[in-house]
């Protein structure tokens, strides 16, 4: 028998399976719907985001309007940070809600306000959204167990295994093609509305494929696992039970292991150290003779040291120096943290091979910049802005230059 | 009876010979007894290290030198959310929310460092919790035993020669019941240890057992489920097909197709969004830092007036101490008005994604069990509030200091007059002030109070299980 033929037979075959073809419906509606909600979502986050702005816009300007002197300017003006959504973070929102995406930053010890949440609902956030990540890394597996498992034992349920063998061309040749052309669909049924989501938000045609080929590459993992074990001649029932405990070592099981095992590897300051240090320093500052916040100060920063004597009990320069100096004091806490947190995620991207479906949910997270690497550089962005803020406002404050709101105009904008 | 027993017994007999069923048993328990003991090590460490982080925020408080007060008003304070005993079985939402709130004076912070945020991230399962393995792999288990129980009386063609034993379908149901219930029972043992060890811990009889109680439904209601669809359908195959793709529905689609409809149905908007719409607001009332602010020139009149003086500098309280206490007064009002929005807002979705567990009973438990343990929101919104009104207590207590311990001349030069500056700090006694901070979830009727609803709508699917049970055994005559 031909390739050809046989595709066409099991072609036929494969269009009057109406049990398949309610399979495939499933998976087009579900998929559609996480590709739809994510669109929703990731659309509310930028219209809040574009709202935000605005609002941010005229408090900014009130408080300027309100506090005609450098210090406080500097004291009462809050400047929006944010990260806008990708153009892929509809198919996977990953660390987004968890992890806040948007704060209002000002001259104040940064470290007091880069640990803010503002994060969502949390019952929400732990019972966890229907997007596409979730639906491809945990239902599709299922469906194409669903799909797979019986592909033999089905046969020979109703006599027919012996006779299909006997007619094949090779061993397992009917199994293959009818596993290629099941599992296909269904494949082909999850990505189509993730294409077309792609379309919409205009997501680069190079994402998009990487996208495809991860979850067409995790599907084969599954197919090729069901079909393995639909091989064996044993009950159906038997079989898919073996494939439902796989699916969840894989799913659950591993990864909650590997994450216990990596938090209890790599041990992190506690993030409420980074808090109480860097409050002690700002506060201990008011009852230290000045020169001892100068001089800490001035170490990072020798340019002003020719203004850098404070005569007064009071006075801005000091005040945002010691600010300063309250990061300069937690800054190895805070770098200890992230280091830590760094490792804990290297380590996870490594051993996550041994849990294809959170190396599936990864790697869309990656693509959709919604994962830690994400998180991290948007606090760099934040931790850069906050240095132009320093940067902006130090030698108006040192050099005592005359208030001007004209020069507000040049205040750094992120 | 003795013959409903029979059943159950030749049931658990064929279990044991069932490499299958033996073999999902033993890695549920399994899987249960290790998550059991690494949550509650996990749990019982925070527990011991927030406690130790409070204590020695107080001991620093009290600590503190002699100074201004309104310095110790910015100082500020940390409180803890420690967790509830029940939370080493069901730790709820302690993970993705914040477990240290940092208090000042003129701002609501919202709680920093969540664990979830600083673990290694392992995807959308990865939190596995005692709570979870019930409520996810409990009811597979249960499908694994149950699947065959009727189905295979109708493949193996028993059911004949079971009837000429006159024995009846309901006692035939009845008594593959009776052996799922068993193993119900057994399942829940290591849950039932863990309650017990909460017991131990301090926590009230009345949700322990509603706990056990929760969960006993929920499983429940799976062994009628499993029971219903092998006397429905006629083979094995086909029913333990069905059953996970209903178990795939309730346990792992619905949740989250209901978190996105929840969303949708009760929009919110996040906490930056609101503090924006709360600035504006603010904007109408004085600052407090400057008791220049026209907005106090009322307040400035209404004490000149009662002390009849002609000029703040005569009052006998330091003016700037009042202002700052009416300013924190007034700005706590807006911001308490903003945050029981936004409480009632997270509220309304929380109780309408536990609704959705008419359609799947997972999130009726998981809002129950999170009820009961107090690990839900509604402990997390006692605890918001229980800090705020520490805040605001210690705030206004040191504003009243401000007010009262020291003269407004001084207080005025202050910032240019190293002398008047000296005498503007007031002795550290004054901190005592503080109040102790412990958090304890609410009270045990409470919490089965909240847990109410969730526990009604389990019943009634267990209820309408039974009697489609009852409706369908019928159709088991040979």
């Amino acid at each position: 028998m031909s390739l050809l033929r046989e595709l066409r037979r099991e072609g036929r075959l494969l269009a009057r399976d109406r049990a398949l073809g309610v399979w495939v419906l499933l998976t087009l509606v579900l998929a559609g719907a996480a590709v739809l909600s994510g669109l929703q979502e990731v659309a509310a986050q930028r219209a809040s985001l574009s709202h935000m702005a605005e609002l941010d816009r005229i408090d900014r300007e009130d408080a300027q309007r309100k506090h005609p002197d450098w210090g406080s300017t500097a004291y009462y003006s809050f400047h929006l940070t944010y990260d806008a959504p990708s153009n892929f973070a509809f198919a996977a929102l990953g660390l987004r809600d968890q992890e806040p995406w948007k704060h209002r930053i000002r001259m104040l010890a940064l470290e007091g306000q880069i640990h803010e949440r503002d994060a969502g609902n949390p019952v929400l956030a732990l019972t966890g959204r229907f997007d596409f990540a979730f639906f491809a890394a945990f239902v599709l597996p299922l469906v194409l167990i669903g799909v797979l498992h019986d592909l033999q034992a089905q046969e020979r349920r109703a006599g027919r295994h012996a006779l299909l063998m006997a007619t094949a061309t090779g061993p397992g040749r009917p199994w293959r093609t009818r596993a290629l052309l099941r599992g296909g669909a269904v494949l082909g049924a999850a990505l189509l509305p993730l294409l077309a989501g792609g379309v919409v938000e205009g997501t680069g045609l190079p994402v998009l494929l990487t996208a495809s080929a991860f979850v067409l590459l995790y599907g084969l993992f599954w197919g090729v696992l069901a079909y393995a074990l639909a091989a064996r001649n044993t009950a159906s029932a038997v079989i898919l039970a073996m494939l439902l405990g796989l699916w969840a070592t894989f799913s659950v099981v591993v990864p909650a292991s590997l994450k216990a095992g990596i938090d209890a590897a790599v041990p992190l300051p506690e993030g409420a150290d980074i808090l109480l240090t860097q409050r002690e320093a700002v506060n201990d500052a008011w009852d230290l003779p000045k020169a001892v916040t100068m001089d800490a100060f001035l170490a990072r920063h020798p340019e002003w040291a020719p203004y850098g004597e404070v005569t007064t009990p009071f006075a801005w320069k000091w005040f945002f120096a010691f600010q300063q100096v309250g990061d300069q004091t937690a800054e190895p806490l805070s770098l200890a943290y992230r280091a830590g947190r760094e490792a804990r995620d290297e380590l996870a991207a490594t051993l996550v091979w041994l849990a294809p479906p959170a190396r599936l949910e990864r790697a869309l997270e990656a693509l959709a910049s919604t994962d830690l690497r994400a998180h991290f550089a948007y606090k760099d962005r934040v931790r850069a802005f906050h240095g132009q803020l320093r940067a902006f406002y130090y030698p108006l404050l040192f050099k005592d230059e005359p208030y001007d709101p004209e020069v507000l105009a040049a205040l750094p904008a992120f | 009876m003795s013959v409903v027993r029979q059943i159950a017994r030749d049931e658990a007999r064929y279990w044991r010979r069932s490499q299958l069923a033996v073999a999902a048993s033993v890695l549920f328990l399994l899987l249960a007894v290790v998550t059991l003991v690494v949550t509650a090590l996990r749990i019982s460490h925070e527990t011991t290290l927030r406690a130790h982080h409070q204590a020695e925020a107080e001991a620093a408080f009290l600590a503190q030198p002699d100074r201004h007060p309104h310095r110790m008003i910015h100082y500020g304070h940390f409180v803890f959310r420690t967790p509830p005993p029940l939370a080493r079985f069901d730790p709820g939402i302690d993970a993705v929310t914040g477990s240290a709130l940092f208090l000042e004076g003129h701002r609501q912070n919202s709680a920093s460092f969540a664990e979830a945020g600083a673990s290694a991230y392992l995807g959308g399962l990865s939190w596995l919790t005692p709570a979870l393995v019930y409520q996810l792999f409990a009811p597979l288990l249960l499908i694994i035993l149950g699947h065959g129980a009727l189905a295979r009386e109708r493949e193996g063609r028993t059911l004949q020669a079971l009837a000429s034993l006159g024995i009846t379908p309901g006692q035939l149901v009845l008594g593959k019941g009776l052996a799922l219930g068993a193993a119900l029972g057994l399942a829940l043992i290591p849950l039932v240890l863990t309650v017990a060890l909460g017991v131990g811990a301090g926590e009230a009889f009345a949700p322990a057992l509603g706990m056990i109680g929760a969960y006993a439904l929920y499983l429940g209601l799976w062994a009628g489920v499993a029971l219903l669809f092998s006397s429905v359908l006629a083979e094995r195959g086909a029913v333990l097909v069905a059953l996970t793709a209903l178990w795939l529905a309730l346990t792992l689609l619905l949740p989250s197709l209901a978190v996105n409809n929840t969303e949708r149905l009760v929009p919110i908007e996040g906490k930056t969004e609101g503090d924006l719409a709360l600035l504006s607001e603010l904007r109408k009332l004085g600052d407090g830092h400057n008791a220049a602010d026209p907005a106090f020139a009322k307040l400035k009149q209404d004490l000149l007036d009662q002390y009849n003086v002609d000029s703040v500098e005569a009052l006998p309280v330091n003016f700037r101490g009042i202002v700052a206490s009416k300013a924190e007064a007034d700005l706590t009002e807006t911001m308490n008005r903003f945050a029981e929005a936004r409480m009632r807002q997270e509220a309304a979705q929380n109780s309408l994604l536990a609704r959705h567990g008419w359609l799947s009973p997972l999130l009726a438990l998981a809002e129950a069990s999170r009820a009961l343990a107090g690990t839900d929101l509604a402990n997390h919104h006692r605890f918001l509030r229980e800090a705020e009104a520490l805040r605001f207590d210690f705030v206004q207590r040191l504003n009243g200091v401000h007010a009262e311990g020291l003269s407004y001349l001084d207080d005025v030069r202050r910032s240019s007059d190293p002398e008047a500056e000296a005498r503007t700090r007031v002795s550290g006694e004054n901190w005592q002030v503080l109040q102790a901070f412990r958090f304890e979830p609410q009270a045990p009727a409470a919490r089965l109070e909240a847990a109410g609803e969730s526990l009604l709508i389990l019943l009634v699917w267990c209820l309408g299980l039974m009697l489609a049970l009852k409706r369908f055994a019928g159709r088991l005559a040979p």
